[in-house]
């Protein structure tokens, strides 16, 4: 994880090595750092002279896989592919920027939560000639099977859809799958919050409709009855009887810390 | 369901380790060939906010070489106002709040372009009220919060649209009443703090619906006593901060159970090499160390300096600049 905060390396544990793995391991760092070293000050300076080029990418590439939250070496590949893009034909560029999305799932299937990689993925989508968005949902299809909870590829899910023509109903039907796969899903859990009341409007502003609510409370119920210490459920339940103009809905919420409690 | 916990081992440290953690932090960074310390140029301008908090914290400013970092931040800002994580590194909001945040704490903005730090904030606000991390046009509530952190340290919060901007963090609101990256996107711990903060820092924390965030944020704590980030997580020393913060913010810093929180902190201490790791026996670094001790902090320990929950930055620099912050109270 990388980026001011929710944002450095996490979850390393400290293993104890002897002295002599020590100066071994130390020694193989100092050689990747010598290579890292010398490839920055090189592609600082082509940034200098502007000296833009299929080098400058191949140096930039191989810095990111090593260290892919390093955000000011993406923003020089953002400007050779910028000026590149006026001197290679549409063809050749639209080759040049299905290697920059090569190069980014590289860099993502070592840190899936790179901020630095989903960003130039975004960028990289808006900026070539014909970018294939089916592609990019079976990527995210791909990231969420192996991480159903990463919120960066949630994210460029809901980016990908914008931009395609993926309706909040189709999307609805995803997270009916995935809550199905496992209760436990906060993330689509959330994003159910936020299609609801699209898909099934009422005429209240931000309700749902009366019928889809009481279907959409068996499923949460179920949820619940399946792993009472579940705080998905819980949270979603919460939600729900907040949706209907009801009088029933509107009595329950009022008692539901309560009723939380008790269940708990 | 299983949770997903640690276990704390009974012997683990249950003293605060301070002379360990000066002796860390004091020496981060000496060894310039050191290969994290090389891979983490990348954020060095955080890198160094975090250790100094720390180390003020502790009461032991005077340890690092202020004239050195001084001229560091200096060397770092950009014509365009905005500053970069490193020297040659690209401006981002992200490292311009870290530079604004270590200055401050000097009592010492002078060294740096003001007006061009309130030009740059200014000019990365858009029209949705949200503000760009840089010119490449990332959004995210992080920055939002950057953004008025760092103008209400300078003292200029007037030069944004601050309406826009508040309703921008509002239009990121859940169904749980936390806050995510963007609209639509997940709650979780550290946006909600950065989100607060910025309705701190507006006052309109009127908008928050504070006791369903409340029971979102108090639901992080595990059973080991440590938070986690978001429902089913780990717990991790860096959310005793975002939460611990929150929940101060909306006063109900009293919903946790304060006891085991500290347990769990003191034990992600490396009782050898100084420094707080995420999770008991992980590597430590400054970050950790810097969240593991303001969240302490926050839980009254007497032996380190107040902290403020909306800057994590000492009390005492924010009482020196007469700054105004809303918080709630219980
Ligand atoms: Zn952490």
């Amino acid at each position: 994880m990388s980026s001011w905060a929710l944002f450095l390396p996490h979850g390393r544990l400290k293993v104890k090595t002897t002295a002599e793995q020590q100066a071994e391991k130390e020694k193989e760092r100092q050689k990747k750092l010598q290579l890292f070293k010398a490839g920055t000050q090189k592609i600082f300076e082509k940034r200098k002279i502007k000296e833009y080029d299929d080098e400058g990418l191949s140096i930039s590439g191989q810095i990111l896989q090593a260290n892919p939250d390093f955000y000011t070496c993406w923003n020089i590949r953002r400007e050779i592919l910028t000026q590149l893009k006026d001197e290679r034909t549409e063809e050749e560029f639209q080759q040049l920027s299905q290697e920059e999305l090569y190069l980014i799932e590289n860099c993502l299937r070592k840190n899936p939560k790179s901020y630095g990689a989903w960003n130039q993925r975004e960028w990289i989508l808006m900026f070539m000639p014909t970018p294939d968005w089916e592609r990019e949902l079976q990527l995210c299809n791909r990231f969420l099977d192996l991480d159903e909870r990463n919120f960066h590829c949630w994210d460029y899910r809901r980016f990908v859809c914008k931009h395609s023509n993926v309706g909040p109903d189709e999307e609805l039907k995803f997270t009916l799958k995935k809550v199905e796969a496992n209760f436990s899903n906060y993330s689509a859990w959330h994003y159910r919050s936020s299609l609801l009341p699209i898909v099934h409007p009422s005429c209240e502003r931000n309700s749902v409709a009366e019928a889809i609510l009481l279907k959409e409370y068996d499923l949460v119920q179920n949820a619940v009855f399946t792993d009472p210490s579940d705080q998905s459920a819980w949270f979603y339940h919460r939600w729900l009887l907040g949706r209907g103009n009801c009088f029933i809905f509107k009595l329950f919420d009022l008692d539901y810390f309560v009723v939380v409690c008790v269940m708990k | 369901m299983l949770t997903k916990d640690v276990i704390i081992s009974e012997n683990s440290t249950k003293l605060l380790l301070l002379k360990k953690h000066q002796d860390y932090l004091s020496a981060y960074g000496v060894k310039k060939d050191n290969y994290e310390y090389c891979m983490t140029e990348y954020l060095r301008m955080s890198g160094i906010y975090w250790g100094m908090t720390a180390m003020d914290l502790m009461g032991s400013l005077d340890l690092l070489d202020k004239q050195q970092i001084l001229d560091f931040v200096r060397e770092c800002q950009h014509v365009c106002g905005g500053i970069g994580a490193s020297k040659g590194h690209d401006p981002h909001l992200l490292y311009t709040l870290s530079a604004v945040q270590i200055l401050t704490i000097y009592d010492a903005l002078d060294v740096i372009d003001i007006s061009g730090v309130v030009d740059y904030v200014k000019n990365l606000q858009q029209e949705d009220g949200s503000f760009y991390g840089d010119k490449w046009g990332e959004v995210d509530t992080r920055f939002s919060f950057c953004a008025i952190a760092c103008l209400a340290l300078l003292g200029r919060i007037d030069a944004i649209n601050v309406d826009k901007a508040v309703e921008f963090i509002l239009s990121c609101m859940n169904f749980d009443g936390g806050f995510g990256c963007k609209p639509g996107s997940e709650t979780h711990a550290g946006q909600i703090y950065c989100c607060l903060g910025t309705l701190a820092i507006t006052g309109n924390l009127h908008y928050v619906n504070a006791d369903l965030l409340g029971w979102w944020l108090c639901e992080r704590q595990l059973p080991s006593g440590g938070l986690n980030g978001r429902p089913e997580k780990l717990p991790d020393v860096c959310y005793s901060w975002w939460v611990l913060s929150s929940l101060k913010i909306l006063g109900r810093l009293h919903w946790i159970d304060k006891e085991k929180l500290v347990k769990f902190i003191l034990a992600c201490q490396d009782e050898e090499t100084g420094g707080f790791a995420d999770r008991p026996a992980d590597m430590v670094d400054p970050f950790h160390t810097l969240f593991g001790l303001a969240g302490l902090s926050l839980l009254g320990d007497q032996t380190l300096k107040e902290v403020n929950p909306v800057f994590c930055m000492p009390e005492y620099v924010i009482h020196r600049l007469g700054c105004d912050l809303q918080l709630l109270n219980v």
